[in-house]
């Protein structure tokens, strides 16, 4: 116990290089933080086998479960690139996850789990110079599972590939919201004759959701 | 990770800034290591050592408490350590140190001040590992045996309490039983008749607690539910059974259970420390003002059960003392260390060590001028084996897992990746065993718990398994618990990895579509109206289109209306033009959002407006009315949308109730109607079913926690203010007056507050929904009205006993209605605490249809019930 041993489920020392946000405010919302950043995944695992796996650490009977997924995306070509965020609804999942599964298996790779402090918009990007993730600059290794030799040209391989290039072509930066907490008559009747823009309204719910997490979060 | 040399220190989950240790944390680290070494040698030195850094009586204490409660391998060296502390130290230990006072004596006075904060807290491990620490002193003669025998009669005490609840009971017991296990031969001789005291309020307290095991039994027999069933033990009746053999042989030879390292050297000199007396207090209820539901919603505690996997002769027999004792100290360490799953596998392989010379069977191979020790008969066991066997105990617990089974399945990977062949052939042999359990009983929630573990544990080492030894189980029956957990496996695995890579493990056998194993293709959406001749497939593919185009949703909406229009007046003959409109959009959405889980949210967060205005029946006919019907579509819809996904079909369903698109009650309606084979063939609850009741059950649950705590703290806040407000108003010296105007004020809400309220109102609402829609759903599948159109008429047979034992004969039929009734019984044990919150209504609700038939299915669906709520009958 942790008197004894040091406990799994605490923060690395890794610090966001590119938080616009100080020290001390990124320590305290890592303390709040139910985001997770996971790396060392493989280019082609899909948002649904992470759903799977980190779904077993969700707990909905007291208020949790997965919010959202957001895939790591190469800048340029708009292709994962081994990394991305999983936000839980409740802190504990989070660190129920930091205990269980960092250091095991997803698609026959270890991956690794560091709480994050929260996903802001841009960051589902890779920062390396190539447009992927800085690590994959340094790599000097061949890793199949990370398009081959670090950085460089990747030879095309299975359906399996192919699909996942394709699949995050339309992205807009927009990313989902996941849903946020039960509110009073969400279910109107309204007519949408008069229509308001969707956009507007997701909007809308994104910033209504927004002010929610903070209340949340107290 | 080869070869990267990066500049951040990202990668570098081991890296803590290097820390000079002050003397205290030196002392405290000493006292914590004891034994990691050699245990005998060191505690001298430790002791030694304690005596040469003064560092106060209290934070001594304090580390061998956190030694006593953290380490409980460790208890009895500690009762060693504090045994020596305890005599006057030789001079070379403790040079000059003061004639006539004992360290260990002040260490034990300070020690009891920490036990007595755990009780106050009720934090029972902690108590239980303290007791034996006093325990282990009283058979060195430390502590003394009168003082001893109060301390665990005040356990017995709450035996007797009315109305003790099975978690305080239970855990009472256990105190009672393992203080006495390690003290027994004291207390016997200073006083016989108590002994016998404590074993008879155990077995009295064991007795009246028969029938809670009904819902808690891992191997199930639903005409004899409460009959004990070969393959698995009760931990409290494991300890109640090695309590009474030791007694009758005199609590001999308890150092072949235990180490006993305080018996060495002589006898103490000082007299014996007496306990103080206690009272083990009441059970805090939680008292706040939000009406049926007021105390939180703990999990019901349940008696616990463990399946027998290994022969006796591989590891120790829990029924006895030393199987008990091993058994006992294992758990509690893997309890403890749930917060590093590594460090708990390091221990968990080095307990050997802590136990007497020949427990378990030594590795081969010893380093040099090791010898092995002669193996002691009727011991020898595999502590590998010994460790896995508790570890799924503890895992596959009924009603619920002691914690979340993720730990225990990170924790055997740990283990395996420790010490691959040793671990790796048991882990093999558990699996086999409990493989062969399916279809001779084995709770169904375990054969869940049991697929989800294999495919996990599979997905960390290569999918590599023996499939073929189970091929000749192709030839049972689809339902087949068998069949149904290979399918639950594969399915499982490929949700983890994906299709072919789960095809290619599998022998040839298993991908024949016939063997029903591997689905014929990878999973992936089906939009019905793909298909260029499917008589929707136009009409479908110009929403699909305003959809892709992501038009307003206004435009989306008088599109579908003047699709109805136009199909109402072709002659398509179609029976219901709202329901194929309600699939049209939806499927339309969800194939606009089917490339990832992301491109799903944002579908649905781009069109929220459509959604909510198709499930308030918009397009309908009967207009804008929210609508029971139209949030059955959708879920349909999606259903058939996902067909050949389900992991899909449970995250849509889950995003709906989210977004509040439909509720929890829609989606269990939905799974007891529509969900199984379009509503036809006769009412069941299959795994996949389940999986869906238990979504929504868990959802409306967690609404009502969140909503609940918000109420809490809210309230909270308004106190904290107006006890604010009325201390200023007191200290700037407001008048009487000014004082009594203010008072009206204090009692109204803040808006927020009264929106929390009505919300959580409005949630519990939903949640007794929830419960009483689901119990009614069983009710109607396992007895079943005559004028049911799906009435499930084997419901009734496969809980008889001589249609049991013909089991090898059942088909499909049968094994679904078993099925059902298992999914019945674990509904009824792991949401007991919410049944038992709202019984009465529930009760009523749904059950009194049934209330005094003597219908066989009706008398066992009460009997679990009955269980469920903690009523015995009689």
């Amino acid at each position: 116990m942790a008197h004894v041993v040091q406990p799994l489920d605490q923060p690395s020392n890794y610090k966001d290089s590119q938080a616009r946000v100080d020290r001390h405010r990124q320590e305290e919302a890592l303390s709040r933080s139910s985001t997770l950043y996971i790396g060392n995944l493989s280019f082609y695992t899909t948002e649904e086998q992470i759903y799977e796996l980190f779904n077993k650490c969700a707990n909905v009977s007291e208020g949790g479960g997965i919010k959202r997924v957001i895939m790591g995306l190469d800048r340029n070509t708009k292709t994962p690139c081994g990394f991305c965020f999983v936000e839980y609804y409740t802190r504990a999942e989070a660190l129920a996850s930091l205990r269980y599964i960092s250091g095991t298996k997803l698609d026959e790779r270890i991956v690794r789990c560091d709480l994050d402090a929260g996903y802001k918009e841009g960051r589902q990007f890779g920062r390396g110079k190539s447009g992927g993730q800085v690590r994959d600059e340094h790599r000097e290794d061949y890793d199949p599972g990370r398009g081959g030799w670090g950085a460089q040209a990747q030879k095309s391989e299975a359906e399996r590939r192919r699909e996942v290039e394709e699949r995050y072509a339309d992205t807009t930066g927009i990313v989902a919201g996941g849903g946020g907490d039960w509110r009073q008559g969400e279910v109107p009747n309204q007519s949408l004759k008069r229509g308001r823009s969707p956009e507007d309204d997701g909007e809308r719910e994104r910033a209504a959701r927004s002010r929610l997490d903070v209340e949340d979060r107290m | 990770m080869s070869g990267y040399r990066g500049r951040g220190r990202r990668y570098r989950d081991d890296y803590r800034e290097p820390v000079q240790e002050t003397p205290e944390q030196r002392l405290r680290s000493t006292i914590l290591k004891l034994g990691e070494v050699d245990p005998l040698q060191e505690l001298h030195r430790v002791a030694k050592f304690i005596y040469d850094h003064p560092a106060g009586i209290p934070f001594v204490a304090e580390c061998i408490r956190i030694g006593v409660t953290e380490q409980p391998h460790k208890i009895p060296y500690y009762a060693a350590l504090l045994k020596i502390l305890h005599e006057p130290p030789p001079p070379e230990i403790a040079p000059g140190f003061p004639e006539g006072v004992s360290l260990g004596r002040s260490l034990l006075e300070d020690f009891w001040k920490g036990f007595q904060g755990y009780l106050d807290q009720l934090a029972w491990r902690e108590i239980r590992l303290c007791i034996q620490f006093f325990s282990h002193l009283t058979t060195a003669n430390i502590v003394s045996a009168q003082s001893m025998i109060s301390l665990l009669l005040s356990f017995t005490t709450v035996l007797d309490e009315f109305g003790v609840s099975q978690g305080r009971g239970k855990r009472a017991a256990l105190c009672a039983v393992e203080g006495l296990l390690m003290a027994g031969q004291a207390l016997k001789q200073h006083s016989a008749t108590s002994v016998l005291d404590i074993i008879n309020a155990v077995q009295t307290y064991v007795d009246t607690t028969t029938f809670l095991k009904s819902l808690a039994q891992p191997m199930v027999r639903f005409h004899a539910l409460t009959e004990p069933i070969e393959g698995s033990i009760e931990i409290l009746d494991c300890g109640l059974a090695a309590m009474k053999t030791l007694n009758a042989q005199d609590f001999a030879n308890l150092s072949d259970i235990f180490p006993q390292p305080y018996l060495d050297g002589p006898e103490p000199v000082l007299p014996p420390f007496d306990l103080p007396s206690v009272l083990v207090p009441p059970e805090v209820v939680e008292m706040d003002t939000l009406g049926e539901s007021s105390s939180e919603v703990k999990r019901e505690e349940w008696p616990e059960y463990h399946l027998t996997l290994f022969d006796n002769d591989v590891v120790p027999d829990p029924m006895t003392p030393a199987g008990y004792a091993l058994k006992s100290t294992l758990l509690d360490i893997i309890d403890i260390y749930d917060v590093n799953r590594k460090e708990c596998a390091r221990i968990l392989l080095e307990f050997a060590k802590w136990t007497p010379a020949g427990t378990f069977r030594p590795k081969p191979n010893p380093p040099p001028g090791i010898e092995i020790p002669d193996p002691v008969p009727g011991k020898d066991w595999q502590l590998e084996n010994t460790v896995v066997d508790n570890i799924l105990g503890s895992m596959f617990a009924l009603p619920d897992s002691r914690q979340r089974s993720m730990f225990y399945i990170a924790l055997i990977t740990e283990l395996c990746k420790l010490s691959p062949p040793t671990v790796g052939p048991a882990v093999g042999k558990s699996i086999r065993k409990l493989y062969s359990f399916l279809g001779d009983g084995l709770d169904v929630e375990i054969g869940h718990r049991f697929a989800d573990w294999f495919s996990v544990h599979m997905s960390n080492f290569n999918f590599q398994w023996v499939w073929k030894e189970w091929i000749p189980d192709l030839q049972l029956s689809s339902q087949n618990p068998r069949r149904g957990f290979m399918r639950k496996a594969v399915e499982f695995e490929i949700r983890l990895a994906y299709y072919d890579r789960i095809g290619r493990t599998l022998p040839e056998d298993f991908q024949n579509p016939q063997a029903q194993i591997l689905p014929d293709k990878a999973p992936g959406p089906d939009y019905e109206y793909d298909d260029p001749v499917h008589p929707y497939h136009d009409p479908a593919q110009s929403i699909l289109g305003l959809l892709r185009g992501r038009s307003e949703v206004a435009d989306v909406v008088s599109a579908l209306e003047s699709l109805r229009n136009s199909l109402a007046e072709s002659n398509h003959g179609a029976a219901n033009l709202d329901s194929i409109l309600r699939s049209i959009a939806i499927q339309s959405l969800l194939h606009t959002g089917s490339r990832s889980f992301s491109h799903f949210l944002n579908a649905v967060e781009r069109y929220l407006p459509l959604l909510r205005n198709l499930a308030a029946g918009g397009i309908s006919s009967s207009g804008g009315i929210p609508n029971l019907e139209a949030r059955m579509d959708i879920l349909t819809a999606s259903a058939q949308f996902w067909k050949r996904n389900r992991q899909m079909v449970g995250i849509v369903f889950d995003k709906l109730m989210q977004y509040q698109i439909v509720d929890p009650t829609d989606v269990v309606s939905w799974a007891f109607g529509s969900g199984h084979g379009n509503g036809e063939g006769p009412l069941k609850v299959d795994y996949c079913q389940w999986d869906l009741l238990k979504a929504a059950l868990d959802k409306a649950n967690g609404r009502v926690m969140i909503a609940k705590k918000r109420v809490i703290a809210l309230r909270k806040e308004e106190d904290e203010n107006r006890a604010r407000a009325n201390a200023d108003g007191a200290g700037n010296g407001a008048s009487m007056e000014v004082d009594t105007d203010a008072k009206p004020d204090d009692h109204v809400e803040s808006p927020a507050l009264t929106t929390a309220v009505k919300a959580f109102n409005s949630l519990t609402r939903e949640q007794k929904s929830v419960l009483s829609c689901t119990l009614d759903g069983f009710a109607a599948c396992l007895v079943p009205l005559p004028s049911e159109p799906n009435k499930n008429d084997f419901a009734r047979e496969v809980i008889q006993e001589n249609v049991w034992h013909n089991r090898i004969n059942w088909g499909t039929g049968e094994w679904g209605a078993w099925e059902t009734w298992g999914w019945y019984r674990h509904f009824c044990g792991s949401y007991s605490a919410y049944l038992r919150t709202y019984s009465t209504t529930l009760g009523t609700v749904s059950l009194t249809r049934i209330e005094g038939s003597t219908d066989p299915a009706a008398v066992l669906v009460k009997k679990i019930w009955n269980a469920a709520i903690g009523v015995e009958e009689t």
